[in-house]
């Protein structure tokens, strides 16, 4: 199989190229960074439900829509792409796919715990470290190939990610940002020293090939290049952004692997706010009322709770107030 | 009929796949086998074509997402789409619950009613079936 070691590549390349493989139907693992930042929609995000567009206009952060599955991701070059193309008739890939993620995943966990952070996988995609997200990743059939695409974090813009994101209202953005912070973790966490791209790539390399054993290092031909350049006109063509997506009544936003900020609007002067993880209500604010939420933490984020706290009892009647 | 736990009603055609095609006349309704569903997992999106909508057999003709992967739909014969399941497409979860009932996923006007002989009977698939466990087995 094709290695590429790219180092920094352009925002774009940075996902075209193994895109252009699985079209081209070669397989590869590319390693990379992109030199600028970006914002990359899953397949099927919606992007005005999902994108601030005016504010990645106003930062010059481009946007791009990928043919794997997620949600929306900021990507900058504190962050180290691994990315594995295999063709579907590829022995080793499994019918049910989400089962190759452990070996895709496997090279970036014995990475991490090399560093010193206790990266484990939570099924079926996420990497985590003491409970906090340390790896974002995805996967697709695209053309003929099956891509497996991920992340190592060196250190993360949680500042930038809450920006990108279109929210119902400022507090939610609040929310969000600190969510991730508390959810979300990097290896400037747990390094006293800076970690370069070249350690990370050859110590990744150098796991893949326990799994990949026949990995030859090359570079972009080509071929690859024109068909990486060809994609990127489409991927960044309006059409292709505004391809419709799933769109939800209420806002939510995956923050981890079960973890979920949710938005529930009630009236227009009423709005719940709670991160769920699991389905059970870990934290919540309802702003438009002062009355306690207490009550509703540690319950199933269901019909039912989201009844009761519409109901507004008399007993709470006077501690209503209007959001400012 | 039934391979491991997987359902193969006898009445239906398959692909390699997975999807189930009911033929009527001139019409086929179309859907993913129980096999398919489960290799999927918790389907969590559905995109299908619109009704009039021409597909080709061996083409693209829908995407499904489910949890962080996805990937196309691919006609199992060509035709013009003249319904689609608006309900599994809001809750495609259906396809997991009731594959061959309230999963269905379109109906269409066959536009080459040969290409049903290219689709594979239940015994047929019942052991392709059988042949993709054992690969599955391999590579675990």
């Amino acid at each position: 199989m094709d290695l590429f070691n790219l180092g920094e590549v352009t925002w774009w390349e940075s996902q075209c190229f193994y895109h252009a493989l699985a079209h081209l139907g070669r397989e590869g693992l590319i390693i990379c960074y992109p030199s600028s930042p970006y914002v990359c929609l899953g397949l099927h995000d919606d992007l005005e439900q999902e994108i601030d567009r005016e504010y990645c206009e106003r930062s010059g952060i481009p946007v791009f829509r990928r043919e794997t599955g997620g949600g929306v991701v900021y990507l900058d070059n504190r962050q180290i792409f691994f990315q594995l193309v295999m063709r579907r008739d590829n022995p080793r890939l499994p019918l049910r796919r989400h089962k190759y993620y452990e070996n895709f995943l496997n090279p970036a966990i014995s990475v991490y715990q090399q560093l010193g952070v206790p990266a484990e996988l939570k099924k079926p995609a996420d990497l985590a470290a003491n409970g906090k997200k340390c790896s974002g990743n995805a996967c697709g059939d695209i053309d003929n190939g099956v891509a497996y695409v991920g992340n190592m974090l060196l250190d993360f813009n949680f500042e930038v990610m809450s920006n990108v994101l279109r929210v119902p209202f400022h507090k939610f953005r609040d929310h969000f940002k600190r969510s991730m912070q508390n959810n979300m973790t990097t290896i400037k966490d747990w390094m006293n020293y800076p970690v370069s791209y070249n350690d990370l790539a050859w110590r990744l390399i150098k796991e893949f090939k326990t799994e990949w054993d026949d990995l030859h290092l090359t570079e972009v031909d080509q071929t690859l290049a024109d068909k990486a350049k060809e994609l990127f006109e489409r991927y960044t063509s309006e059409d292709w952004l505004q391809m419709p997506g799933r769109k939800y009544h209420d806002r939510r936003v995956k923050i981890a692997e079960g973890l979920m900020l949710m938005e529930k609007s009630f009236g227009p002067d009423c709005i719940a706010v709670a991160l769920v993880r699991e389905g059970i209500v870990e934290d919540m604010d309802i702003y438009g009322r002062r009355n306690s939420v207490t009550e509703f933490i540690g319950r199933e984020w269901n019909e039912d709770l989201l009844a009761e706290i519409s109901a507004n009892p008399d007993n709470r009647q006077e501690e209503i107030t209007h959001a400012s | 009929m039934q391979v491991d736990n997987y359902q193969i009603p006898e009445n239906l055609f398959y692909d390699n796949n997975d999807f189930w095609i009911k033929v009527n006349g001139e019409e086929a309704l179309v859907g993913m086998t129980d096999f398919g569903q489960s290799n999927t997992g918790d389907i969590l999106y559905l995109e299908l074509l619109n009704c009039g909508e021409i597909l080709s057999r061996g083409e693209r003709c829908g995407s499904i997402e489910s949890g962080k992967w996805v990937g196309n739909l691919t006609a199992p014969v060509s035709g013009a789409v003249i319904d689609n399941n608006s309900e599994v497409v809001v809750n495609p979860r259906k396809i997991n619950a009731d594959a061959y009932g309230e999963g269905w996923m379109y109906r269409i006007k066959l536009s080459n009613p040969d290409e049903i002989k290219l689709l594979m009977k239940a015994q047929d698939y019942a052991a392709w079936v059988a042949e993709q466990m054992k690969n599955e087995q391999e590579i675990n």
